[in-house]
Protein backbone atom coordinates (compact mmCIF):
# COMPACT_ATOMS: atom_id res chain seq x y z
CA UNK A 1 0.00 0.00 0.00
CA UNK A 2 1.83 3.25 -1.30
CA UNK A 3 1.50 6.61 -1.91
CA UNK A 4 2.86 7.58 -5.43
CA UNK A 5 2.59 11.33 -4.84
CA UNK A 6 0.57 14.37 -3.18
CA UNK A 7 -0.55 17.67 -5.02
CA UNK A 8 -1.81 20.65 -3.52
CA UNK A 9 -3.84 22.91 -6.70
CA UNK A 10 -5.02 25.64 -7.04
CA UNK A 11 -8.73 24.52 -8.84
CA UNK A 12 -9.43 27.77 -10.71
CA UNK A 13 -12.92 28.28 -12.31
CA UNK A 14 -13.87 25.48 -15.03
CA UNK A 15 -12.08 27.43 -17.91
CA UNK A 16 -8.30 27.56 -16.96
CA UNK A 17 -5.95 25.03 -15.79
CA UNK A 18 -5.38 24.42 -11.92
CA UNK A 19 -1.90 25.96 -10.42
CA UNK A 20 0.32 22.99 -8.99
CA UNK A 21 1.30 24.94 -5.58
CA UNK A 22 3.03 22.04 -4.06
CA UNK A 23 3.58 19.11 -5.06
CA UNK A 24 5.59 16.01 -3.06
CA UNK A 25 6.26 12.35 -5.36
CA UNK A 26 8.00 9.35 -4.66
CA UNK A 27 9.24 7.73 -8.01
CA UNK A 28 11.70 5.96 -6.19
CA UNK A 29 10.24 2.76 -7.65
CA UNK A 30 10.54 3.30 -10.94
CA UNK A 31 13.43 2.58 -12.77
CA UNK A 32 15.75 6.54 -13.31
CA UNK A 33 15.04 7.32 -16.92
CA UNK A 34 11.23 6.73 -15.95
CA UNK A 35 11.01 9.09 -13.01
CA UNK A 36 10.77 12.13 -15.01
CA UNK A 37 7.63 10.88 -17.35
CA UNK A 38 6.70 9.71 -14.38
CA UNK A 39 6.67 13.18 -12.82
CA UNK A 40 4.93 14.77 -15.81
CA UNK A 41 2.10 12.45 -15.62
CA UNK A 42 1.39 13.00 -12.49
CA UNK A 43 1.02 16.33 -13.26
CA UNK A 44 -1.13 16.06 -15.45
CA UNK A 45 -3.47 13.85 -14.61
CA UNK A 46 -3.65 15.78 -11.08
CA UNK A 47 -4.49 18.90 -13.29
CA UNK A 48 -7.09 17.28 -14.86
CA UNK A 49 -8.74 15.15 -12.20
CA UNK A 50 -8.48 18.83 -9.85
CA UNK A 51 -9.79 21.13 -12.74
CA UNK A 52 -12.64 18.14 -12.78
CA UNK A 53 -13.65 18.00 -9.19
CA UNK A 54 -16.31 20.64 -8.55
CA UNK A 55 -15.31 22.15 -5.12
CA UNK A 56 -16.49 20.73 -1.74
CA UNK A 57 -16.59 17.48 -3.20
CA UNK A 58 -14.24 14.33 -3.29
CA UNK A 59 -13.56 12.16 -6.26
CA UNK A 60 -12.24 9.04 -6.85
CA UNK A 61 -10.59 8.06 -10.44
CA UNK A 62 -9.19 5.21 -11.23
CA UNK A 63 -6.43 5.47 -14.10
CA UNK A 64 -4.40 2.77 -15.22
CA UNK A 65 -3.10 0.88 -11.59
CA UNK A 66 -3.85 3.77 -9.76
CA UNK A 67 -6.34 5.83 -7.96
CA UNK A 68 -6.29 8.82 -7.87
CA UNK A 69 -8.24 10.79 -5.12
CA UNK A 70 -8.81 14.56 -5.68
CA UNK A 71 -10.69 17.00 -2.66
CA UNK A 72 -11.46 20.05 -3.34
CA UNK A 73 -12.15 22.48 -0.54
CA UNK A 74 -13.42 25.87 -1.72
CA UNK A 75 -10.86 26.49 -4.36
CA UNK A 76 -8.06 24.26 -2.56
CA UNK A 77 -7.35 20.85 -4.45
CA UNK A 78 -5.68 17.77 -2.78
CA UNK A 79 -4.91 15.59 -4.96
CA UNK A 80 -3.33 11.93 -4.13
CA UNK A 81 -2.19 9.25 -6.56
CA UNK A 82 -1.85 5.72 -4.51
CA UNK A 83 -2.16 1.96 -5.39
CA UNK A 84 -5.84 0.12 -4.89
CA UNK A 85 -4.87 -0.97 -1.89
CA UNK A 86 -4.97 2.11 0.07
CA UNK A 87 -8.44 2.53 1.69
CA UNK A 88 -10.19 5.54 0.59
CA UNK A 89 -10.91 6.51 3.84
CA UNK A 90 -7.69 7.32 4.71
CA UNK A 91 -6.83 8.67 1.92
CA UNK A 92 -9.84 11.37 1.82
CA UNK A 93 -7.92 11.96 5.68
CA UNK A 94 -4.85 12.44 4.96
CA UNK A 95 -6.48 14.96 1.67
CA UNK A 96 -7.88 16.38 4.56
CA UNK A 97 -5.31 16.73 6.52
CA UNK A 98 -2.95 18.17 4.36
CA UNK A 99 -5.17 20.93 3.05
CA UNK A 100 -6.18 22.07 7.06
CA UNK A 101 -2.03 22.55 7.05
CA UNK A 102 -1.71 24.35 4.03
CA UNK A 103 -4.01 26.84 4.94
CA UNK A 104 -2.55 27.01 8.27
CA UNK A 105 1.31 27.47 7.22
CA UNK A 106 0.43 29.98 3.97
CA UNK A 107 -2.94 31.51 4.92
CA UNK A 108 -4.95 32.54 2.02
CA UNK A 109 -1.65 33.76 -0.10
CA UNK A 110 -2.11 30.60 -2.31
CA UNK A 111 -5.14 32.48 -3.86
CA UNK A 112 -3.32 34.90 -5.94
CA UNK A 113 -1.11 31.99 -7.52
CA UNK A 114 -0.62 32.37 -10.84
CA UNK A 115 1.81 29.63 -11.99
CA UNK A 116 2.90 26.52 -11.08
CA UNK A 117 5.58 27.13 -7.54
CA UNK A 118 8.60 25.01 -7.65
CA UNK A 119 9.23 25.56 -3.90
CA UNK A 120 9.20 22.45 -1.90
CA UNK A 121 6.48 21.83 0.58
CA UNK A 122 8.68 19.79 3.87
CA UNK A 123 5.69 18.80 5.31
CA UNK A 124 4.15 17.69 2.35
CA UNK A 125 7.20 15.31 1.81
CA UNK A 126 7.45 14.56 5.22
CA UNK A 127 3.63 13.71 4.78
CA UNK A 128 4.19 11.20 1.81
CA UNK A 129 6.96 9.04 3.71
CA UNK A 130 4.72 8.91 7.31
CA UNK A 131 1.28 8.38 5.52
CA UNK A 132 2.47 5.43 3.77
CA UNK A 133 1.20 3.29 6.39
CA UNK A 134 -2.75 4.27 6.02
CA UNK A 135 -3.18 3.93 9.68
CA UNK A 136 -0.94 6.62 9.94
CA UNK A 137 -3.34 9.16 8.08
CA UNK A 138 -6.47 7.15 9.02
CA UNK A 139 -7.26 8.02 13.33
CA UNK A 140 -9.99 5.65 13.12
CA UNK A 141 -7.66 2.56 11.17
CA UNK A 142 -5.41 3.28 14.45
CA UNK A 143 -7.93 3.10 17.13
CA UNK A 144 -9.26 0.23 15.17
CA UNK A 145 -5.85 -1.60 15.21
CA UNK A 146 -5.14 -1.15 18.49
CA UNK A 147 -8.59 -2.11 20.11
CA UNK A 148 -7.87 -5.17 17.91
CA UNK A 149 -4.50 -5.79 19.54
CA UNK A 150 -5.97 -5.25 23.25
CA UNK A 151 -9.28 -7.85 22.97
CA UNK A 152 -6.35 -10.64 21.05
CA UNK A 153 -4.57 -9.29 24.99
CA UNK A 154 -7.77 -9.68 26.89
CA UNK A 155 -8.46 -13.10 25.10
CA UNK A 156 -5.23 -14.26 26.30
CA UNK A 157 -5.60 -12.97 29.77
CA UNK A 158 -8.91 -14.62 30.00
CA UNK A 159 -7.59 -18.15 29.12
CA UNK A 160 -4.75 -17.57 31.82
CA UNK A 161 -7.09 -16.54 34.26
CA UNK A 162 -9.41 -19.89 33.45
CA UNK A 163 -6.13 -21.67 33.93
CA UNK A 164 -6.01 -19.88 37.48
CA UNK A 165 -9.20 -21.19 38.15
CA UNK A 166 -8.52 -24.50 37.59
CA UNK A 167 -5.47 -23.98 39.67
CA UNK A 168 -7.33 -22.85 42.21
CA UNK A 169 -10.20 -25.59 42.59
CA UNK A 170 -7.43 -28.13 42.67
CA UNK A 171 -6.16 -26.61 45.49
CA UNK A 172 -9.54 -26.04 47.38
CA UNK A 173 -9.84 -30.16 47.13
CA UNK A 174 -6.01 -30.62 48.24
CA UNK A 175 -6.56 -27.90 51.10
CA UNK A 176 -10.02 -29.58 51.96
CA UNK A 177 -8.66 -33.21 52.26
CA UNK A 178 -5.42 -31.64 54.27
CA UNK A 179 -8.40 -30.28 56.64
CA UNK A 180 -10.41 -33.77 56.83
CA UNK A 181 -6.95 -35.45 58.09
CA UNK A 182 -5.84 -33.09 60.46
CA UNK A 183 -8.90 -33.94 62.37
CA UNK A 184 -9.04 -37.30 61.80
CA UNK A 185 -5.51 -36.87 63.40
CA UNK A 186 -6.45 -34.93 66.37
CA UNK A 187 -9.69 -37.20 67.00
CA UNK A 188 -7.19 -40.01 66.95
CA UNK A 189 -4.71 -38.29 69.47
CA UNK A 190 -7.51 -37.25 71.45
CA UNK A 191 -8.75 -40.94 71.77
CA UNK A 192 -5.50 -42.27 72.80
CA UNK A 193 -4.77 -39.61 75.31
CA UNK A 194 -8.54 -40.40 76.61
CA UNK A 195 -7.90 -43.66 77.45
CA UNK A 196 -4.35 -43.74 79.12
CA UNK A 197 -6.05 -44.19 82.61
CA UNK A 198 -6.63 -47.56 81.98
CA UNK A 199 -2.59 -48.45 81.70
CA UNK B 1 -28.57 8.92 -26.82
CA UNK B 2 -27.00 6.88 -29.24
CA UNK B 3 -31.11 6.55 -31.03
CA UNK B 4 -30.78 10.41 -31.21
CA UNK B 5 -27.49 10.43 -33.25
CA UNK B 6 -29.01 7.63 -35.82
CA UNK B 7 -32.18 9.79 -36.09
CA UNK B 8 -30.12 12.37 -37.34
CA UNK B 9 -28.12 10.83 -39.47
CA UNK B 10 -31.22 9.63 -40.77
CA UNK B 11 -32.70 12.46 -41.66
CA UNK B 12 -30.08 14.17 -43.28
CA UNK B 13 -30.01 10.56 -45.98
CA UNK B 14 -33.58 10.53 -46.46
CA UNK B 15 -33.80 14.39 -47.63
CA UNK B 16 -31.32 13.67 -49.88
CA UNK B 17 -32.58 10.58 -51.09
CA UNK B 18 -36.57 11.78 -51.09
CA UNK B 19 -35.67 15.12 -53.18
CA UNK B 20 -33.86 12.73 -55.99
CA UNK B 21 -36.90 10.36 -55.90
CA UNK B 22 -39.09 12.82 -55.83
CA UNK B 23 -37.91 14.16 -59.04
CA UNK B 24 -37.69 11.07 -60.92
CA UNK B 25 -40.04 8.27 -59.47
CA UNK B 26 -44.12 8.69 -58.76
CA UNK B 27 -45.73 9.82 -55.95
CA UNK B 28 -46.14 6.35 -54.75
CA UNK B 29 -42.65 4.98 -54.79
CA UNK B 30 -41.74 8.37 -53.03
CA UNK B 31 -44.71 7.94 -50.75
CA UNK B 32 -42.09 5.04 -49.96
CA UNK B 33 -39.49 6.58 -49.34
CA UNK B 34 -41.07 8.98 -46.42
CA UNK B 35 -40.18 6.62 -44.00
CA UNK B 36 -41.64 7.93 -40.72
CA UNK B 37 -39.09 7.54 -37.88
CA UNK B 38 -38.83 9.51 -34.96
CA UNK B 39 -37.76 13.02 -35.70
CA UNK B 40 -37.17 12.81 -39.43
CA UNK B 41 -40.19 12.69 -40.98
CA UNK B 42 -41.59 14.98 -43.96
CA UNK B 43 -45.32 15.12 -44.82
CA UNK B 44 -45.50 14.96 -48.31
CA UNK B 45 -48.37 17.14 -49.67
CA UNK B 46 -48.17 16.46 -53.27
CA UNK B 47 -48.54 12.53 -53.08
CA UNK B 48 -51.81 11.59 -54.33
CA UNK B 49 -51.54 8.77 -51.97
CA UNK B 50 -53.18 10.97 -48.88
CA UNK B 51 -54.17 7.69 -46.66
CA UNK B 52 -50.67 6.76 -47.02
CA UNK B 53 -49.35 9.96 -45.89
CA UNK B 54 -51.83 9.69 -43.30
CA UNK B 55 -50.43 6.43 -41.99
CA UNK B 56 -46.61 7.88 -42.41
CA UNK B 57 -47.89 10.59 -39.98
CA UNK B 58 -49.50 8.54 -37.58
CA UNK B 59 -46.33 6.27 -37.49
CA UNK B 60 -44.07 9.38 -36.85
CA UNK B 61 -45.87 10.50 -34.24
CA UNK B 62 -45.99 6.75 -32.46
CA UNK B 63 -42.19 6.86 -33.21
CA UNK B 64 -41.67 10.10 -31.29
CA UNK B 65 -43.51 9.06 -28.56
CA UNK B 66 -41.23 5.79 -28.08
CA UNK B 67 -38.31 8.21 -28.33
CA UNK B 68 -39.75 10.20 -25.41
CA UNK B 69 -40.45 7.23 -23.51
CA UNK B 70 -37.52 5.78 -23.88
CA UNK B 71 -35.74 8.85 -22.90
CA UNK B 72 -37.76 8.89 -19.57
CA UNK B 73 -37.21 5.27 -19.44
CA UNK B 74 -33.13 6.41 -19.19
CA UNK B 75 -33.81 8.73 -16.60
CA UNK B 76 -35.39 6.45 -14.46
CA UNK B 77 -33.32 3.78 -14.82
CA UNK B 78 -30.54 6.47 -13.46
CA UNK B 79 -32.57 7.26 -10.44
CA UNK B 80 -32.81 3.44 -9.73
CA UNK B 81 -29.08 3.18 -9.99
CA UNK B 82 -28.58 5.22 -7.13
CA UNK B 83 -27.15 3.37 -4.40
CA UNK B 84 -27.82 6.21 -1.98
CA UNK B 85 -29.05 4.53 1.66
CA UNK B 86 -31.43 8.23 1.91
CA UNK B 87 -32.43 10.60 -0.14
CA UNK B 88 -34.19 8.30 -1.97
CA UNK B 89 -36.07 9.31 -4.95
CA UNK B 90 -38.79 6.92 -4.11
CA UNK B 91 -41.85 8.96 -4.64
CA UNK B 92 -40.45 10.45 -8.12
CA UNK B 93 -39.27 6.89 -9.11
CA UNK B 94 -42.85 5.75 -8.59
CA UNK B 95 -44.07 9.24 -10.21
CA UNK B 96 -41.85 8.12 -13.69
CA UNK B 97 -42.50 4.44 -13.28
CA UNK B 98 -46.58 5.12 -13.57
CA UNK B 99 -46.19 7.69 -16.41
CA UNK B 100 -43.71 5.49 -18.24
CA UNK B 101 -46.47 2.61 -17.74
CA UNK B 102 -49.10 4.88 -19.32
CA UNK B 103 -47.06 5.85 -21.83
CA UNK B 104 -46.38 2.56 -22.86
CA UNK B 105 -49.80 1.44 -22.99
CA UNK B 106 -51.16 4.09 -25.10
CA UNK B 107 -48.53 3.53 -27.47
CA UNK B 108 -49.66 -0.24 -27.34
CA UNK B 109 -53.03 0.82 -28.46
CA UNK B 110 -51.50 3.53 -30.88
CA UNK B 111 -50.02 0.86 -32.69
CA UNK B 112 -52.19 -1.25 -32.77
CA UNK B 113 -54.63 1.07 -34.21
CA UNK B 114 -51.77 1.99 -37.02
CA UNK B 115 -52.00 -1.86 -37.49
CA UNK B 116 -55.60 -1.56 -38.16
CA UNK B 117 -55.24 1.34 -40.49
CA UNK B 118 -52.84 -0.35 -42.38
CA UNK B 119 -55.05 -3.14 -43.00
CA UNK B 120 -57.58 -1.51 -43.82
CA UNK B 121 -55.71 0.68 -46.44
CA UNK B 122 -54.91 -3.01 -48.34
CA UNK B 123 -58.14 -3.87 -48.17
CA UNK B 124 -59.35 -0.72 -49.44
CA UNK B 125 -57.06 0.52 -52.44
CA UNK B 126 -54.84 -0.98 -54.72
CA UNK B 127 -51.71 0.00 -53.97
CA UNK B 128 -47.90 -1.31 -55.45
CA UNK B 129 -46.14 -4.20 -53.74
CA UNK B 130 -43.97 -2.06 -52.13
CA UNK B 131 -46.03 0.41 -50.09
CA UNK B 132 -47.44 -2.81 -48.58
CA UNK B 133 -44.32 -3.92 -47.51
CA UNK B 134 -43.05 -0.73 -46.37
CA UNK B 135 -46.02 -0.28 -44.54
CA UNK B 136 -45.49 -3.58 -42.93
CA UNK B 137 -41.66 -3.05 -42.11
CA UNK B 138 -42.72 0.01 -40.52
CA UNK B 139 -45.50 -1.60 -38.19
CA UNK B 140 -42.58 -4.38 -37.48
CA UNK B 141 -40.01 -1.94 -36.64
CA UNK B 142 -42.33 0.24 -34.53
CA UNK B 143 -43.56 -2.94 -32.40
CA UNK B 144 -39.74 -3.98 -31.82
CA UNK B 145 -38.75 -0.58 -30.58
CA UNK B 146 -41.78 -0.64 -28.40
CA UNK B 147 -41.07 -4.15 -26.97
CA UNK B 148 -37.19 -3.12 -26.83
CA UNK B 149 -38.85 -0.02 -24.32
CA UNK B 150 -40.80 -2.23 -22.36
CA UNK B 151 -37.67 -5.00 -21.60
CA UNK B 152 -35.62 -2.06 -20.09
CA UNK B 153 -38.37 -0.89 -18.56
CA UNK B 154 -38.59 -4.45 -16.60
CA UNK B 155 -35.09 -4.53 -16.60
CA UNK B 156 -35.47 -0.80 -14.77
CA UNK B 157 -37.67 -2.36 -12.32
CA UNK B 158 -35.96 -5.03 -11.22
CA UNK B 159 -32.31 -3.23 -10.68
CA UNK B 160 -35.01 -0.90 -8.67
CA UNK B 161 -36.06 -3.71 -6.28
CA UNK B 162 -32.73 -4.87 -6.19
CA UNK B 163 -31.48 -1.97 -4.75
CA UNK B 164 -34.09 -1.50 -2.44
CA UNK B 165 -33.34 -5.09 -0.97
CA UNK B 166 -29.84 -3.40 -0.44
CA UNK B 167 -30.75 -0.89 0.92
CA UNK B 168 -33.10 -2.75 3.63
CA UNK B 169 -30.24 -4.60 4.14
CA UNK B 170 -27.89 -2.04 4.90
CA UNK B 171 -30.15 -0.34 7.14
CA UNK B 172 -30.87 -3.24 9.01
CA UNK B 173 -27.56 -3.62 9.43
CA UNK B 174 -27.23 -0.29 11.17
CA UNK B 175 -30.21 -0.18 13.16
CA UNK B 176 -29.00 -3.40 14.98
CA UNK B 177 -25.53 -3.99 16.74
CA UNK B 178 -23.35 -4.54 13.60
CA UNK B 179 -20.76 -7.17 13.70
CA UNK B 180 -17.44 -6.47 12.81
CA UNK B 181 -17.68 -5.90 8.70
CA UNK B 182 -14.76 -4.26 7.94
CA UNK B 183 -13.88 -5.33 4.62
CA UNK B 184 -17.42 -4.91 3.28
CA UNK B 185 -16.81 -0.60 2.85
CA UNK B 186 -13.46 -1.19 0.76
CA UNK B 187 -14.85 -3.74 -1.26
CA UNK B 188 -18.28 -1.61 -2.24
CA UNK B 189 -15.71 1.57 -2.86
CA UNK B 190 -14.10 -0.15 -5.71
CA UNK B 191 -16.67 -0.32 -8.50
CA UNK B 192 -18.25 2.78 -7.08
CA UNK B 193 -15.26 5.20 -7.75
CA UNK B 194 -14.45 3.83 -11.01
CA UNK B 195 -17.20 6.73 -11.88
CA UNK B 196 -15.06 9.52 -13.11
CA UNK B 197 -18.48 11.90 -13.36
CA UNK B 198 -19.16 14.98 -10.74
CA UNK B 199 -20.74 14.46 -8.13
CA UNK B 200 -22.67 15.79 -5.52
CA UNK B 201 -22.57 14.95 -1.76
CA UNK B 202 -25.97 13.63 0.15
CA UNK B 203 -26.77 14.64 3.21
CA UNK B 204 -26.46 12.30 6.00
CA UNK B 205 -27.36 13.28 9.35
CA UNK B 206 -26.26 10.08 11.34
CA UNK B 207 -22.76 10.49 9.92
CA UNK B 208 -23.05 14.33 10.71
CA UNK B 209 -22.21 13.94 14.22
CA UNK B 210 -20.16 10.78 14.72
CA UNK B 211 -17.22 12.01 12.60
CA UNK B 212 -13.93 12.86 14.03
CA UNK B 213 -13.32 15.97 11.55
CA UNK B 214 -16.89 17.19 11.99
CA UNK B 215 -15.81 20.67 11.07
CA UNK B 216 -15.17 19.15 7.04
CA UNK B 217 -18.20 18.21 7.21
CA UNK B 218 -19.73 22.11 8.24
CA UNK B 219 -18.76 23.92 5.68
CA UNK B 220 -19.43 20.77 2.99
CA UNK B 221 -23.02 20.63 4.40
CA UNK B 222 -22.99 24.26 3.47
CA UNK B 223 -21.73 24.12 0.13
CA UNK B 224 -24.27 21.53 -0.75
CA UNK B 225 -27.10 23.31 0.66
CA UNK B 226 -25.72 26.00 -1.65
CA UNK B 227 -24.80 24.03 -4.96
CA UNK B 228 -27.52 21.47 -4.78
CA UNK B 229 -30.43 23.46 -6.54
CA UNK B 230 -28.18 24.65 -8.69
CA UNK B 231 -27.09 21.13 -10.14
CA UNK B 232 -29.23 18.86 -11.90
CA UNK B 233 -30.74 15.50 -11.05
CA UNK B 234 -28.77 13.72 -13.59
CA UNK B 235 -24.93 15.15 -12.08
CA UNK B 236 -26.42 14.07 -8.78
CA UNK B 237 -26.74 10.13 -9.53
CA UNK B 238 -23.28 9.20 -10.19
CA UNK B 239 -21.49 11.76 -6.97
CA UNK B 240 -24.07 10.50 -4.32
CA UNK B 241 -22.99 6.90 -4.58
CA UNK B 242 -19.18 7.95 -3.75
CA UNK B 243 -19.62 10.81 -1.23
CA UNK B 244 -22.28 8.29 0.57
CA UNK B 245 -19.37 5.72 0.10
CA UNK B 246 -17.13 7.78 1.99
CA UNK B 247 -19.61 8.83 4.71
CA UNK B 248 -21.21 5.16 4.63
CA UNK B 249 -17.30 3.84 5.11
CA UNK B 250 -16.86 6.57 8.11
CA UNK B 251 -19.58 5.05 9.62
CA UNK B 252 -18.99 2.30 9.17
CA UNK B 253 -15.67 2.05 10.84
CA UNK B 254 -17.04 4.15 13.70
CA UNK B 255 -19.88 1.57 14.53
CA UNK B 256 -17.62 -1.17 14.11
CA UNK B 257 -14.89 0.74 17.08
CA UNK B 258 -18.10 1.11 18.84
CA UNK B 259 -18.94 -2.72 18.75
CA UNK B 260 -15.42 -3.23 19.25
CA UNK B 261 -15.57 -1.23 21.97
CA UNK B 262 -18.74 -3.10 23.34
CA UNK B 263 -17.09 -6.50 23.13
CA UNK B 264 -14.41 -4.91 25.39
CA UNK B 265 -16.33 -4.31 27.96
CA UNK B 266 -18.29 -7.34 27.74
CA UNK B 267 -14.67 -9.23 28.10
CA UNK B 268 -13.78 -6.98 30.97
CA UNK B 269 -16.97 -8.18 32.88
CA UNK B 270 -16.89 -11.51 32.31
CA UNK B 271 -13.01 -11.33 33.30
CA UNK B 272 -13.94 -9.64 36.75
CA UNK B 273 -16.59 -11.75 37.46
CA UNK B 274 -14.34 -14.78 37.21
CA UNK B 275 -11.48 -13.20 39.44
CA UNK B 276 -13.96 -12.29 42.40
CA UNK B 277 -15.79 -16.03 41.98
CA UNK B 278 -11.82 -17.45 42.38
CA UNK B 279 -11.57 -14.65 45.54
CA UNK B 280 -14.34 -16.43 46.75
CA UNK B 281 -12.03 -19.92 46.08
CA UNK B 282 -9.16 -18.32 47.88
CA UNK B 283 -10.72 -17.69 50.84
CA UNK B 284 -12.21 -20.87 51.05
CA UNK B 285 -8.85 -22.40 50.57
CA UNK B 286 -7.02 -20.36 53.41
CA UNK B 287 -10.05 -21.15 55.60
CA UNK B 288 -9.39 -24.89 54.94
CA UNK B 289 -5.47 -24.42 55.43
CA UNK B 290 -6.61 -22.49 58.63
CA UNK B 291 -8.75 -25.62 60.05
CA UNK B 292 -6.06 -28.04 58.65
CA UNK B 293 -3.55 -25.51 60.72
CA UNK B 294 -5.95 -25.52 63.84
CA UNK B 295 -6.32 -29.42 64.28
CA UNK B 296 -2.36 -29.87 63.46
CA UNK B 297 -1.75 -27.93 66.38
CA UNK B 298 -4.49 -29.51 68.23
CA UNK B 299 -3.71 -33.05 67.76
CA UNK B 300 0.46 -31.99 68.43
CA UNK B 301 -0.74 -31.03 72.15
CA UNK B 302 -2.66 -33.78 72.33
CA UNK B 303 0.26 -35.92 71.52
CA UNK B 304 2.48 -33.57 73.94
CA UNK B 305 -0.01 -34.46 77.03
CA UNK B 306 0.35 -37.91 76.12
CA UNK B 307 3.48 -37.78 75.91
CA UNK B 308 3.86 -36.29 79.08
CA UNK B 309 1.25 -38.87 80.95
CA UNK B 310 3.15 -41.55 79.52
CA UNK B 311 6.49 -40.12 80.84
CA UNK B 312 5.11 -39.27 83.69
CA UNK B 313 2.89 -41.84 84.33
CA UNK B 314 5.01 -43.98 85.25
CA UNK B 315 5.26 -43.57 88.79
CA UNK B 316 1.67 -44.46 88.56
CA UNK B 317 2.31 -47.71 87.11
CA UNK B 318 4.65 -48.45 89.74
CA UNK B 319 2.12 -47.47 92.47
CA UNK B 320 -0.52 -49.84 90.56
CA UNK B 321 1.81 -52.47 90.74
CA UNK B 322 3.08 -51.78 93.83
CA UNK B 323 -0.59 -51.97 94.78
CA UNK B 324 -1.12 -55.36 92.51
CA UNK B 325 1.85 -56.29 94.72
CA UNK B 326 0.24 -55.96 97.81
CA UNK B 327 -2.87 -57.61 96.65
CA UNK B 328 -0.99 -60.76 95.35
CA UNK B 329 0.92 -61.05 98.60
CA UNK B 330 -1.96 -60.51 101.03
CA UNK B 331 -3.71 -63.34 98.22
CA UNK B 332 -0.44 -65.52 99.15
CA UNK B 333 -0.54 -65.17 102.87
CA UNK B 334 -4.25 -65.82 102.48
CA UNK B 335 -3.48 -69.00 100.79
CA UNK B 336 -0.12 -70.11 102.54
Amino acid sequence: MKITALLVLKAAPETTDPVILSNASDVSHFGYFQRSSVKEFVVFVGRTVASRTPPSQRQSVQHEEYKVHAYNRNGLCAVGFMDDHYPVRSAFSLLNQVIDEYQKSFGETWRSAKEDSSQPWPYLADALTKFQDPAEADKLLKIQRELDETKIILHKTIDSVLARGEKLDSLVEKSSDLSMASQMFYKQAKKTNSCCTIL
Amino acid sequence: MQAKSSYRDRTDEFFGIVETLRRSIAPAAAANINVAYGGGRREDPRSAAVMQSEFNRRASVIGLAIHQTSQKLSKLAQLAKRSSVFDDPTREIGELTAVIKQEISGLNTALLDLQAVRNSHNDERNISRDTTTHSATVVDDLKNRLMDTTKEFKDVLTLRTENMKIHENRRQRFTNNPSKESTNPFVRQRPLASKPAPSQPAPLPWANGSSSSSSQLVPRRQGEAESSPLLQQSQQQQMVPLQDTYMESRAEALHNVESTIHELSNIFTQLATMVSQQGEIAIRIDQNMEDTLANVEGAQSQLARYLNSISSNRWLMIKIFFVLIAFLMVFLFFVA
